[in-house]
């Protein structure tokens, strides 16, 4: 693990709140110096704190409970102006909420028939182009995709084939979304299955199995041609996949590598560089990782076809802030190196990632 | 009997003695001699040499020289006088006797006072090297602590002043927005190209804003940018299913690597049990083919065991664990049949083989070895076996800790064996 070295970035805590109920996700608010706490109450419902960053503190702002515990929400389908947050609760229900009038939602839909476990936006937040779009992935092994122009039912729906046991979708991620047409989704499964889906064509674009649930997955931009995939899993392990170069039979190129003993729960990419990603593991840990390309991203193999080359990835700094697993993470798009996380010690963390700017 | 050396010569100043000890041939080391206060002895064996000096010396400082075939001592005195003789007249035996062990003793004193003081000496070293490395690394940390500190005070600082832009940034935008209504419109090209500054604007965390602000009424142009955003979004989507294929997994758990060998193994022995099927086939020909089902039979044993009709189950289980014995299910079904019969040693032995055959231990099998333990325990504590049916329900509490009952009943257990324990 990395020391104090002058040169290398290093993870500082900023401020530590203790909150009353269980965390599942906390998202800044886009443009500010606020944070969202989403999570389970002890009576069962669901609760949403909005906090603000004041000096060495976190304020809060407001708190609004809902009849369901929530378990994710994201900001990505929406647009600078109105910054609503989609959320998905533990009874399969996609809701969008305006945080000024939070009381009815400006869009819900019993999407699933169980819990949400993941949700993604784009097309928001003046990020890249198309459509808004929000995608959900359930424990009833179904991934679907929501136009909120669209009431009631979803723009595509990825779901098992008849008569065939679901298994669980723990996560999803847009990504490819680089202009209006063009979209992917990559949904992790919880018997190691990462499956990617087209939008454009409506069609399964490729699938393989890393041979262990897979908790998070993330494209590294989601507004670009798809560049590089992180995927993290249960065992400690996660695989980095080189995206521009998808070979016939083989797939995507990638790189693994096993980080810890436990469960990494979420990789998160730094906003302003796409190459640093950060992982949150089971132990109460947080890995800052560099990505670094092979001298060629690609190669022809003895039949002709093109074939990626993964490159490699190197550990920047590690540090553990808690004994419970830290289960939400997500960077500030504003400020470099600012993030927050959430565990399951009930504690909510800011933290600064410096030097970043060195590296 | 000691060979006596006494070719020796000697000379003398005021300070000191130079003795000189031919030693016949003999080779000598510091161990062979000894020297105190007042006694001098070599002892090369047979060889042997000894003396009471006139007047003490100073044993410390006097030294020995050996080479040449002799021993050269060169013996400071104590008290600056000339000596008439190197040697005591022998006084006698006892004498002799008492010097020497008084020398002896003397000596031994000397070197235990000799340990004591380096001991001593070296333990303050130590500890001296201890506070040291320990300063050295106290001084590191907090060297590095206060780098941590400034660096956090630095972040916490950009932070805020950030953080105030923001809001500057916010309450601009908000003027901007009312005025936006008074604005003219402006022609596409112009709208497009401050939506493509736009995103780089806002990327800025610097003063740069306020400027861009002033000039590019950033509030308003983002307006307009995001109303013709809306114009410019495609339709939703046409509604599509894209149906999926899973790897196939038989358990419902999640997969892990590191489990899968133990998970395939108790596949494995399951597909073999369903395949076995018990010899001794001729007794069962005038069966009907349902009767010779061993899972049919058990959901009849089930079934049988509902309605209360305990014997009527024993039976059916019997027949099917004849045709195929390596069901865990069975002996475990009818465990429960014989506790209800209280036929505890049957329940005892049947819950002991399903115990047996639902080896190794997978979440898949965890309910069916809960109920086995809590089976098995029950029918000790029905005979009194209260120690063993202790063990068995804390067996279960290991498997499934939530279990309130089990946890209710092991505790009653407990308070009985503690009474039968006062009582007897």
């Amino acid at each position: 693990s990395a020391a104090a070295g002058p040169e290398r970035p290093q993870v500082v805590s900023h401020v530590q709140q203790a909150l009353s109920y269980t965390v599942f996700d906390c998202k800044w608010v886009p443009r500010s110096a606020r944070l969202l706490c989403l999570g389970s109450a002890a009576r069962g419902s669901g609760l949403l704190q909005l906090y603000e960053l004041h000096g060495g503190r976190l304020e809060l702002l407001r708190e609004i409970e809902k009849p369901k515990p929530i378990k994710c929400g994201t900001f990505g389908a929406t647009s600078l102006q109105q910054r609503y947050l989609a959320t998905g609760d533990f009874d399969g229900n996609l809701n969008i909420w305006n945080l000024e009038a939070p009381e009815i939602p400006v869009y819900s839909v019993k999407g699933h028939k169980e819990i949400i476990n993941s949700i993604d936006g784009v097309g928001g937040l003046g990020i890249g182009e198309g459509a808004p779009e929000i995608v959900t992935g359930s424990r009833d092994g179904t991934v679907k995709v929501w136009d909120p122009r669209q009431n009631d039912t979803p723009v595509a729906n990825m779901e098992p084939v008849q008569g065939e046991s679901k298994r669980d979708c723990w996560t999803v991620a847009f990504g490819n979304a680089y202009n209006q047409e063009e979209r992917v989704v990559c949904a992790g499964y919880d018997n190691g299955d990462i499956k990617l889906f087209d939008l454009k064509t409506m069609s399964l674009r490729w699938e393989t199995n890393i041979k262990n649930g897979v908790c998070s997955v993330e494209f590294d931009r989601k507004d670009i041609n798809m560049n590089k995939l992180v995927a993290t899993s249960l065992e400690g392990k996660f695989h980095v996949f080189d995206m521009r170069t998808q070979h016939p039979t083989k797939g995507f190129a990638s790189v693994s590598e096993k980080a810890q003993k436990s469960t990494i729960w979420q990789v998160r990419h730094l906003p302003q560089n796409r190459d640093i990603f950060m992982t949150s593991g089971g132990s109460g840990s947080l890995h800052l990782w560099k990505y670094e390309y092979p001298a060629q991203r690609s190669k022809t193999d003895s039949e002709g076809s093109e074939m990626g080359v993964a490159g490699s990835v190197s550990l920047l700094q590690n540090v553990t802030l808690s004994t419970q697993p830290i289960s939400s993470l997500d960077w500030s798009p504003d400020k470099k190196g600012l993030c927050v996380c959430g565990a399951f010690d009930q504690t909510v963390r800011v933290l600064i990632v410096t030097k970043l700017n060195k590296i | 009997m000691p060979v006596w050396l006494r070719e020796h010569s000697w000379r003398q100043t005021l300070t000191a003695v130079y003795l000189s000890l031919p030693l016949r041939g003999a080779r000598a080391t510091p161990a062979n001699i000894f020297c105190s206060e007042q006694y001098l002895k070599v002892s090369i064996p047979p060889f042997l040499f000894e003396a009471i000096l006139y007047a003490p010396i100073d044993d410390t400082n006097s030294t020995a020289k050996i080479g040449n075939g002799n021993i050269f001592f060169t013996l400071y005195k104590k008290e600056p006088a000339m000596w008439d003789t190197l040697t005591l007249a022998n006084d006698g035996k006892e004498k002799l006797w008492y010097l020497r062990e008084n020398a002896v003793l003397k000596a031994q004193e000397k070197a235990k006072q000799e340990t004591e003081a380096k001991n001593i000496t070296k333990q303050e070293h130590k500890k001296y090297a201890l506070e040291a490395t320990m300063k050295l690394e106290e001084a590191e940390r907090k060297r590095i602590e206060d780098l941590k500190e400034k660096e956090r005070q630095k972040v916490a600082k950009e932070l805020e002043f950030w953080k105030n832009q923001q809001k500057d940034a916010d309450k601009y935008k908000s003027i901007q927005k009312e005025g936006e209504l008074h604005q003219e419109i402006e022609p596409l090209k112009e709208r497009k190209n401050e939506k493509i500054n736009k995103s780089r604007i806002l990327n800025e965390g610097t003063s740069k804003i306020r400027l861009k602000c002033t000039k590019g009424c950033h509030g308003s142009c983002s307006i307009f940018s995001q109303n013709l955003k809306e114009e410019q979004l495609p339709a939703p989507r046409a509604a599509a299913t894209i149906k999926v294929n899973f790897t196939p997994r038989v358990f419902p758990t999640a997969l892990r690597e590191s489990r899968v060998a133990a998970e395939v193994e108790w596949l494995h022995k399951q597909a073999e049990a369903r395949r076995i099927v018990n010899s001794d086939l001729s007794e069962l020909e005038d069966l009907k083919e349902d009767e010779k089902n061993p899972d049919w039979l058990k959901d009849k044993g089930n079934k049988m065991f509902a309605m209360g009709n305990y014997l009527g189950a024993v039976n059916a289980y019997n027949l099917a664990v004849r045709l195929n014995n390596k069901l865990p299910l069975l002996y475990l079904n009818r465990a429960a049949c014989h506790l209800k019969l209280r036929n505890f040693h049957k329940a005892i032995e049947d819950s002991s083989k399903a115990l047996e055959l639902l080896t190794p231990p997978v979440p898949d099998n965890k309910n069916a070895r809960v109920k086995a333990h809590v089976r098995r325990g029950t029918a000790f504590c029905q005979l009194e076996l209260y120690t063993e049916g202790l063990q068995d329900y804390e067996a279960a509490l290991k498997i499934d800790p939530k279990n309130k009952n089990i946890e209710k009943d092991a505790e009653k257990i407990q308070h009985l064996i503690q009474e039968t324990m006062q009582s007897s």
